[in-house]
Parts: structure tokens; C-alpha cells; sequence
């Protein structure tokens, strides 16, 4: 079990740091051209692909990096909510007896 | 490449003391926004402003930094079984509608009382809509706790579940039926507050739980599907224009990204109604903070004399108070994982004990 718990570990860890460093390489990237970069990204129209694809792709590899990092860190979700509320009887609305018309004449 | 110039009057330079801001403010907007599905974005508009980013830059840069951090956060919540895939479409499609019926009204304002006029408008339905709304919340969330966290479906949702007015829709997640009908004016004011104060989940979240009949978990967590789809539109229409500046969008969501994930699990750490402690808390606070805005647009409007120092102290205590509400929700949530995780590690401690 503890070897298990181990092994988990291991994998979250090796997971963070691929993560990690592949986050790392993109903002240095970015940030080693950010003049150009913001330049090029502001210029509109079909432009506006660039900022919205990196944006897809930085959260992609941070996301899965910040997942991992809390997971290591030991922050994890406790247990899986029962996130329904019990059925409660709705009130059903109330039938009245359609009214007949009387020939009593 | 060519390392052009950069246009000053449009971008920033960026300092190490911006960087730093910008993140910190990122993280703490991101976890609020992982655990009540909105906010965040009230601060980081006039954080980046305050900083003298314009206004369009601001709020394009903030929107494109918005949609990935909710689509994050809707992943992470989904995992646990919070989202209601369905109802944050159905919402969203009505919030789009909302949306642009904000703009128009906003024009109208604008054309008709100018630039005073439209930000007195923003902060009097900051004010109204927050001070009625948060309130509510607050006290439906005291009521809760003093019942033992025992939340059952709101009054109003329950008669309106019962109405059987085609075209019914079931909500699996959710487990609830409602008719379309209702959840169209929650999501119109959705987007029509979005658009006006930028932050439509302050009105989503309550209408889904008060008006619809889902639990705040599921609320807060279909409204991080609202915010990706209506994030993800808006970031369209601001890139196509060129207003997003990439580096500050980068800088926040570095932040956002890890805030919005431990806001996330937080959700899974505390009682159901934990969530509307800290959206009714935040709401009222920022309440106050763009009710201290107010004095401005009323002297700029001459509907009333204030002296320049004044205002300009009034706006210094506005924009504190509005991280303040921020820091307080932080706060909250992380103080109640502290918590939630003690309590976790004691459970454990005495299961091993009575193993022994």
C-alpha cells in the first residue's frame, strides 16, 4: 500500500516537472520576444486567432503543471460530493372538478 | 524576428512590482472565481487600469485571460460531478442575448448623459443589484447554517418546477426539470449584468439556486461554463479589434490558473453553503466599494458639489475596499479548507486509533 502511495508520488511528481518545464519554455518564450509578440497579436481582424490559440495552449500546459503541483503539495479533493439534493415531492397542481352545466328545467 | 517598438500609449511597460501585482491578484481572482464561479474580474479591470492600462486594453486583456481560466475550473469541477453541462449551455445561450441588450442600453446612456452618466449608471446597478442580491444570499446562508446546513430547494424554484409549460427540460446533474421559459430571464439578466458590471455570475449563481432549484455547488460550478462560453465570445470581439495585450493576459492567468484550481477543490473541503457566504460576503463589499464611486459621477454629472481631494480619496477607499472584498474571499475559502482538512486528519486519527 505505502509502496503504491509511493509510486503515485513518483508519477505526480514527474508529471509536474514535464509540465512544469514545457510552462516555463512557453513564457520564456513569450517573454524573450514580448515586444513583437504583443505587436503582432494586437494587429486584429484574422490576427485574433494568435492570442486566442495561445491563451488554449498556455492553459493546457499550465493547467495540467498547477493539477499536479497541488496534488504534490498534498492539496487534493477530499471525497466526491453527493452534489444532488434529495428529490423533494414537487406540489402538483390541484384538479378541480370541471364545472358541468345543470338543465334542471 | 524584429524587435519593433513597442506602442506605449496602448501598452504598458512592465515592471518586476506590476508582474508581481498582476499575479497575486490573478491567483486570488482565480480562486474565488474556482469556488463561487465568478469574480475576480471586478478587481483586475481597474487593478490593471490602475497600473494605466486604457480602459478597452483592460478589459479585452482580462476577458481573453477569463475563458481559459473558467474552462479550467469547469474541467476541474466537472471531475468532482458539479457541472450541469446542459443548464451552463441553456444559460449561456439566453446570457448572449443579455449581453447585447446591456450594450444597447449602455449606448443609450452613454449618447444621452455621456461618459458620467454611463459610469453613474454601472455603479448604481453595482449597488442595487449587489446590496438586493447579497443580502439575500447572505441571510438565505445564515438561515442555512442555523438549520444545520440542511438546504433544501428554494420556495420560488419548487412552484416554478411544477409548472408543466412545454418546452420542459430535465437537468440530469442538476436532477431537475423546469421549463425553458424560466431559465431564459435568468440568463438574460445574467448577460445583461454582465455587461454592465462585468460580472453577470453575482445575478447567475442566485438565479440558478433561487429561481431554477439547483444547489449552490452546481450553480457555481455551471457558471464556470457560462463564463468560458460568454469569455470565449467577448475575447473574439475584443482580438479582432486588437485590443488584447497577450502579456498581461499571460501574467494573470499564470496566477488564475493555480488559484482556480485550488478554489476547486476547495469547493470539495466545505458545506454546501459555504458558497454563499463567500458570494453574498463579496458581493456586499464591493457593493460598498462602488457605492463610494458614486460622489465622482454625481460632481462630474453637477447633481452634486464635491472638493477634488475628497473624491479623490473616496476613489482611493473604493478601489481598496473592492480588494478588500477580493482578500476577504480569499480568505474565507482557504481559512474553511484549513479547516475541512484538520477535520479530515482528525477523522483519519481516530479511525487508526480504534484499528489499533
Amino acid at each position: 500500500m505505502a509502496a503504491k502511495t509511493e509510486l503515485k508520488k513518483k508519477k505526480i511528481m514527474m508529471r509536474a516537472m514535464i509540465y512544469g518545464a514545457i510552462t516555463a519554455t512557453l513564457y520564456a518564450a513569450v517573454f524573450s520576444f514580448a515586444n513583437p509578440i504583443t505587436e503582432l497579436f494586437a494587429r486584429g481582424g484574422l490576427y485574433a486567432a494568435l492570442p486566442i490559440g495561445t491563451v488554449f495552449v498556455f492553459s493546457f500546459a499550465h493547467g495540467a503543471f498547477s493539477s499536479n503541483l497541488w496534488s504534490l503539495l498534498g492539496i487534493e479533493a477530499i471525497t466526491k460530493q453527493a452534489t444532488q439534493r434529495k428529490q423533494v415531492s414537487v406540489p402538483r397542481a390541484i384538479q378541480k372538478p370541471r364545472a358541468r352545466l345543470r338543465m334542471s328545467a | 524576428m524584429i524587435d519593433n517598438a513597442i506602442d506605449t500609449a496602448k501598452f504598458i511597460d512592465l515592471t518586476w512590482l506590476n508582474v508581481s501585482f498582476l499575479f497575486i491578484v490573478g491567483f486570488i481572482g482565480g480562486l474565488v472565481s474556482g469556488f463561487i464561479g465568478s469574480g475576480g474580474a471586478f478587481v483586475l479591470t481597474p487593478a490593471m487600469m490602475s497600473l494605466g492600462v486604457p480602459a478597452a486594453v483592460a478589459v479585452a486583456s482580462n476577458m481573453c485571460h477569463k475563458f481559459p481560466k473558467a474552462m479550467v475550473g469547469a474541467y476541474k469541477r466537472y471531475k468532482y460531478g458539479q457541472v450541469d453541462l446542459k443548464l451552463g449551455i441553456v444559460m449561456a445561450a439566453s446570457a448572449t442575448v443579455g449581453v447585447q441588450a446591456g450594450i444597447k442600453i449602455q449606448e443609450l446612456i452613454l449618447n444621452k448623459w455621456g461618459e458620467a452618466g454611463s459610469n453613474l449608471y454601472v455603479s448604481l446597478s453595482f449597488v442595487a443589484v449587489l446590496l438586493i442580491v447579497g443580502s439575500y444570499v447572505f441571510y438565505d446562508a445564515f438561515k442555512t447554517s442555523n438549520s444545520e446546513g440542511v438546504d433544501s430547494v428554494p420556495k420560488l424554484a419548487r412552484r416554478l418546477q411544477a409548472i408543466n409549460l412545454p418546452p420542459m427540460i430535465h437537468f440530469k446533474t442538476a436532477n431537475l426539470k423546469i421549463s425553458l421559459w424560466f431559465t431564459i430571464p435568468v440568463g438574460f439578466a445574467t448577460g445583461l449584468l454582465a455587461a454592465t458590471i462585468a460580472v453577470g455570475g453575482f445575478v447567475g449563481v442566485p438565479g440558478m439556486i433561487y429561481v431554477i432549484g439547483a444547489t449552490g455547488l452546481i450553480s457555481s460550478a455551471s457558471e464556470l461554463v457560462i463564463a468560458f462560453l460568454m469569455g470565449f465570445g467577448g475575447t473574439v470581439k475584443w482580438a479582432m479589434h486588437g485590443m488584447v495585450d497577450i502579456r498581461l493576459t499571460l501574467i494573470i492567468l499564470a496566477g488564475s490558473l493555480l488559484g482556480v484550481q485550488l478554489g476547486a477543490i476547495g469547493t470539495t473541503y466545505v458545506k454546501e453553503n459555504m458558497i454563499k457566504i463567500v458570494m453574498g460576503t463579496i458581493m456586499l463589499i464591493v457593493a460598498a466599494s462602488r457605492g463610494l464611486a458614486v460622489p465622482q459621477y454625481l460632481n462630474q454629472l453637477q447633481l452634486m458639489a464635491v472638493d477634488k481631494s475628497t473624491l479623490s480619496i473616496l476613489d482611493m477607499v473604493s478601489f481598496a475596499t473592492m480588494c478588500l472584498a477580493l482578500a476577504v474571499g480569499a480568505v474565507i475559502i482557504i481559512g474553511s479548507m484549513v479547516k475541512g482538512k484538520r477535520a479530515e486528519y482528525a477523522a483519519q486519527a481516530t479511525e487508526s486509533y480504534e484499528h489499533v
